[in-house]
């Protein structure tokens, strides 16, 4: 097969087209451009940023609920700049956790595990082609985004550590050494994210030209399955806002060490004006995280309830409104930051819009489970939990997207429980469950559905038990992002809770270690996975495992839409798309 | 099979169900206030009708996700796979699209109408004519504020002008700054609007009082001097940095008092004779 | 940087095309962040804003049109270059080196015109909020021109090894596409930043 796709001039790269026995260690492993090697890099490597930033956040929760009390064990080996003598967190080394906390989660956790690992594994596979469009760049993407990881990481052996200035980097702080106290620390933090959105710009630019040009024949637009049209529109959102981002940083670098003026309050610096630039890409990244995890949640939805996805095209469509709107809102994260009022109240609008594709989605998901056979294997069971810890993220950022409240909530724990219950509840539950449903996929082996659902059980409910009281904490007036609430009158009774929150917080840790052991041990112990598990209609459960180079022995046809189950008259509930309709059967649509 | 899925998705009913009580439990909170688990109670005007909004929402949006979660398990559970029982085969309905999309388009756009109106009320409208300003200099780590003095005008200041020996930036050259007065407490007369003219020298602060349910960054480099609320009840509150603003963030506050008019204005009496802000005890320079 | 050739599949030269577009399509939002930050900046500084002797003064004119007429130029060159090596697969080779001559003649009098710049005091940290934008602007222009010229000598050793022919030269295409997006950005920021 390699032959079909090799093209005959492209002779210096034969061997990549090779087959496996033909290609050396070096290139099979280290720089594979297989696309399925490169998302099984992606995955390795993010989980192990997952604990990076899970510990990260213990550290956090830890100094809420005990401030000040030294952290036992590892106090003492930590460095000067994030612990006391004692071996206390001290404030500023608690700025910088919750810091790189939330910057290691978003671009190095939930953009990779949902972009990298399943974009680049299902992208191909499920359209039905060979590879990406440039297996170059595909691994490139990957070795950058690693780069990207370590340079941000490297911070923490600086002397002044981590950057300290919030995943938010709010200029003047974030642009004055003198200010943060961290020169090296937030200068890393620029080029890391510089670097991370080169990964993330060249992955883009790979997954449009490969959708829009390398579907098998016969799979048109409307016949892709739902998680490649929720990629391909993360894909525009990452082409369009990361390069935003990536000025707006070098800009940030420039002030920090050059000495020019863009950010700061002199020299006709404008401070809000990194505001400006970085949630103009900020807010396309909530839904760069969000969108993917839509796509694949709505395919598992759909082959566990062996119904067909309801409302096909409303989900695209809305999918689609997400993109667009998610350029024109923005401002809704600085209503209170000095902003002209009036854009306020402009923001506010296109924000309560912009609610709706997502009610529309929500509405059909309840559509797709009415009336069908639910099999509650621990994939669907994320899957069914990510609805419904979506609706609660979406529903509290309601109540911020209404200017008077955000007055109130701007900035308190309120904030912090809507976008958990979005990231976490949302993106990350996607993720687990996409991982239990492609893992027979990308290891040819199943996990084991017992300890799964044991992880499900315990993640769902010390989620909830470590984010659901922070929506309490901040209407009780709790700010984000202070090292101490004991130093408010308003916030000692609250201290039980942070308390409460805490615990859960590590049970919820925790839970991850079932998932982790599951994971390792499945990958080589568990039973041989059958070509296609979960008698699933898209092109991903035709070929066999390991998958060649290549993908596919010949090149598939499609005839019909990607989720045909139950089709009456048939006696299997399933209908792949690579086979066409027996005549004694009509299908409904497309 | 039966058996295993009808177990697990009991299992996850009763997950759902858990969470439907956790919120619950907040629901029956708003009753009772509680510091524990509801909003510090309201002591400013704005701050009761931002409060109305607040439960509008709370009761919108809680009265959502009860009826959506409630349908969600219903068909969770009737549909559970079952021997024999085929699932139905359907596409969607366009009807039932058409309907979830002007639905909830409606009520956002209601519920925009509504806090909108409130947003231009609370913030945009005129401030009452026996309104009294305050000065008020954001810095690492800490808060200082400034009264208008006998003659009760607090002057012209320009952002340009903020130094150490002149930390208000007030301008020299008008009249109305010289008998200004520097204060480390924020006193303030109950029922009396009051406005703040917000500075700061370093990086972006905030005035954030959750009692009052006033929420504003303090950029530096620029003077923003829309902010007003009128306190209503008497005591102290603090007044909290709420934007992050460097090492010292954490506990960069100050002390509010909300006093009868009478105690005010002995307080003020007081203030006023020391007069002039005396030049050089300005905030420790940020390091 | 062989890489487009590996992906030429089936679909021949074009999805490579495609590919380089879908880039430079983020490219333009870069440059559009850096622009957009420039107006707003320039739009609240009013009075704050001072055009350096330096860059007023009718030498550096000059020099910074020729150096735009040889960047614009250099479109063409490469133009009439692609068409030789491509569409007749014969000569274009000095054309492609002439114009690396000129993009390496835009670098050159740039690094000159820092170097004047800064000789007089006018540097990223001493030349207020205007200095910020030019140097920035400039630079991050300056560094694309930079990599379109090594781009360009790739492109023009595959040339006279024989790696481009009518039926491959996805490469080349690429970096034409590449090539002429930097010269238009230049006629912006040109424009923005010396004339306006
Ligand atoms: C995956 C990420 C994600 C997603 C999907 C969202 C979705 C939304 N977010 Fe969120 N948001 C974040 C991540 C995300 N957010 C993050 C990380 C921050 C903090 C950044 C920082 O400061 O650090 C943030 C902050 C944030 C703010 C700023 C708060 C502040 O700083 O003061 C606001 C304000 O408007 C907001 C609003 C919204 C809205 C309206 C949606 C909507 O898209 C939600 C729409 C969904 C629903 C509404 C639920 C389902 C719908 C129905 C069930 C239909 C019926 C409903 C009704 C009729 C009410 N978000
Ligand atoms: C992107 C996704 C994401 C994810 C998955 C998480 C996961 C978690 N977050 Fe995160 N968080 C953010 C994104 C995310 N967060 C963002 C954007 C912010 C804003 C930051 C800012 O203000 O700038 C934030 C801020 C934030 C705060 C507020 C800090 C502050 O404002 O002062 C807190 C506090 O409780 C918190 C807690 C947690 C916890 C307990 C988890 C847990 O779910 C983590 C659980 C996972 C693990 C623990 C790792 C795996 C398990 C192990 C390693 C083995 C066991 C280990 C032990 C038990 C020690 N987060
Ligand atoms: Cu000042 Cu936080
Ligand atoms: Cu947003």
């Amino acid at each position: 097969m390699s032959q079909t796709i090799a093209h005959p001039e492209a002779s210096e790269v034969e061997s990549s087209h090779g087959h496996h026995a033909e290609l050396s260690f070096f290139r099979k492993y280290i720089w594979s451009e297989d696309h399925k090697t490169i998302a099984i890099q992606y995955l390795f490597t993010s989980l192990f940023f997952l604990l990076v930033g899970g510990l990260l956040a213990m550290g956090v929760r830890y100094q809420l609920a005990f401030p000040g009390v030294p952290v036992p064990i590892i106090g003492s080996f930590l460095p000067s700049w994030l612990v006391t003598s004692a071996g206390a967190i001290q404030p500023g080394g608690y700025n910088a956790l919750f810091t790189m906390h939330a910057t290691v989660m978003v671009f190095l956790v939930i953009m990779p595990l949902l972009i990298g690992v399943f974009g680049n594994f299902l992208i191909p596979l499920k359209i039905g082609a060979p590879d990406m469009a440039f297996p170059f760049f595909n691994a490139l993407s990957y070795w950058l985004f690693l780069l990207s990881g370590i340079i941000l990481l490297s911070s923490f052996f600086a002397p002044t550590g981590f950057p300290a200035s919030g995943w938010t980097s709010y200029a003047p702080l974030s642009s004055h050494a003198q200010y943060n106290g961290t020169q090296i620390g937030q200068s890393c933090w620029c080029v890391g994210l510089f670097v991370n959105g080169l990964a993330s710009i060249a992955g883009a630019a790979n997954y449009i030209t490969t959708v829009i040009n390398m579907r098998a024949p016969g799979m048109k637009m409307f016949r892709l399955p739902l998680p490649i049209w929720a990629l391909l529109i993360t894909a525009f959102l990452l082409l369009l806002a990361v390069p935003v981002l990536s000025a707006a940083a070098a800009m940030l670098f420039c002030d920090l060490n050059f000495g020019t003026s863009f950010f700061s309050s002199s020299n006709y610096g404008q401070p809000l004006l990194w505001q400006h630039l970085f949630w103009f890409f900020g807010h396309p990244e909530v839904y760069i995280m969000i969108v993917p995890a839509m796509g694949l949640v709505s395919e598992i939805i759909s082959v566990n309830s062996r119904k067909p996805i309801f409302g096909y095209k409303a989900m695209v469509f809305a999918m689609v409104a997400i993109g667009v709107l998610g350029f024109i809102v923005w401002g809704h994260h600085m209503f209170v930051s000095g902003m002209n009022l009036l854009l306020s109240a402009t923001f506010s609008f296109s924000t309560m819009v912009i609610a709706v594709p997502s009610a529309i989605k929500t509405f059909n998901w309840m559509g797709t489970v009415w009336g069908g056979s639910i099999k509650y294997t621990t994939a669907m069971c994320f899957a069914l939990a990510f609805v419904s810890m979506f609706v609660i993220g979406g529903l509290s950022g309601i109540y911020m997207a209404a200017t008077p409240v955000d007055l109130f909530i701007h900035h308190t724990y309120f904030i912090v429980a809507h976008i958990h219950y979005v990231l976490f509840g949302g993106s990350l539950f996607g993720v687990f469950g996409a991982i239990y449903f492609w893992f027979p996929k990308m290891f040819g082996r199943m996990m084991n559905e017992t300890w799964g659902k044991i992880h499900f059980a315990l993640a769902f409910i010390f989620f909830n038990c470590t984010f659901f009281p922070m929506h309490n904490l901040g209407l009780n007036g709790m700010m984000r992002r202070i090292a101490d609430p004991t130093q408010y009158e308003h916030l000692r009774s609250q201290q039980p809770v942070n308390i409460f929150i805490t615990l859960s917080a590590f049970a919820l840790g925790l839970s991850t270690i079932p998932f982790l052991i599951n994971f390792f041990y499945s990958m080589f112990k568990g039973p041989k996975a059958p070509i296609n598990p979960w008698k699933s209609t898209t092109l991903e459960w035709t070929v066999p495992w390991p998958t060649p180079h290549g993908n596919f022995e010949t090149t598939p046809t499609v005839y019909h839409g990607p989720y045909e189950y139950s089709v009456p008259g048939m006696e299997e509930d399933y209908l792949p798309q690579n086979q066409p309709a027996p005549d004694t059967v009509r299908l409904a649509a497309h | 099979m039966l058996k295993q899925s009808s177990r697990t998705s009991l299992a996850f009913l009763a997950m759902v169900v858990l969470l439907l009580i956790a919120s619950g439990v907040c629901g029956r909170a708003a009753v009772r206030t509680s510091d524990l688990w509801w909003m510090p109670e309201v002591a400013s005007k704005g701050g009761v009708l931002i409060d109305k909004l607040t439960y509008f929402i709370y009761y919108l949006t809680g009265a959502v996700f009860v009826l959506t979660q409630v349908v969600y398990i219903y068909f969770l559970v009737k549909y559970r796979s079952r021997k024999g029982a085929k699932a139905t085969y359907s596409h969607g309905n366009n009807r039932l699209e058409l309907l979830w999309t002007g639905i909830p388009t409606a009520i956002f756009i209601g519920l925009w109408g509504y806090s909108n109106h409130l947003w231009w009320d609370v913030l945009h409208a005129p401030t009452p004519p026996d309104t009294m300003e305050v000065g008020v200099l954001a810095y690492q780590f800490g808060f200082s504020f400034q009264y208008p003095g006998a003659d009760g005008k607090l002057g012209q200041s320009d952002v340009k002008l903020i130094g150490n020996d002149n930390i208000f930036g007030n301008d020299p050259n008008d009249p109305a700054t010289k008998d200004n007065f520097q204060s480390s407490v924020l006193e303030l007369p109950i029922n009396k609007p009051v406005r703040v003219r917000l500075n700061s020298r370093d990086v972006i602060h905030a005035f954030y009082v959750p009692q009052f349910r006033v929420y504003q960054d303090i950029v530096p480099g620029r003077t923003i001097d829309w902010v007003w609320f009128t306190p209503t009840r008497l005591g102290s509150y603090q007044l909290a940095c709420n934007q992050l603003c460097g090492s010292g963030h954490y506990n960069m506050k100050a002390q509010i008092e909300v006093v009868t008019q009478e105690d005010f204005d002995k307080w003020y009496k007081e203030k006023a004779a020391a007069a002039v802000i005396p030049a050089g005890n300005a905030p420790a320079q940020s390091k | 940087m062989h890489a487009p050739a590996t992906t030429v599949h089936n679909e021949g030269p074009d999805i490579v095309r495609f590919g380089m577009l879908t880039f430079l399509a983020s490219e333009a939002m870069l440059f559009s962040g850096l622009i957009g930050g420039y107006m707003v900046l320039r739009g609240g500084a009013g009075g704050g804003w001072e055009m350096p002797e330096a860059l007023k003064n009718v030498e550096t004119m000059v020099k910074t049109i020729v150096a735009t007429l040889c960047l614009i130029s250099s479109s063409f060159t490469l133009h009439f270059a692609e068409s030789g090596l491509i569409k007749r697969g014969k000569g274009g080779k000095l054309l492609l080196l002439l114009t690396i001559l000129l993009g390496a003649a835009f670098l050159t009098n740039q690094a000159l015109e820092w170097a004047s710049l800064r000789s007089e005091g006018f540097w990223f940290n001493t030349a207020g909020i205007m200095g910020s934008c030019f140097f920035v602007l400039t630079g991050f222009h300056g560094l694309h021109v930079l990599i379109g010229v090594i781009l360009l000598i790739t492109a023009l050793i595959r040339a006279l090894t024989g790696k481009v022919t009518p039926r491959q030269h996805g490469f080349l295409d690429c970096t034409g596409l590449y090539w002429h997006f930097v010269d238009i950005v230049w006629v912006f920021l040109f424009t923005i930043l010396y004339i306006l």
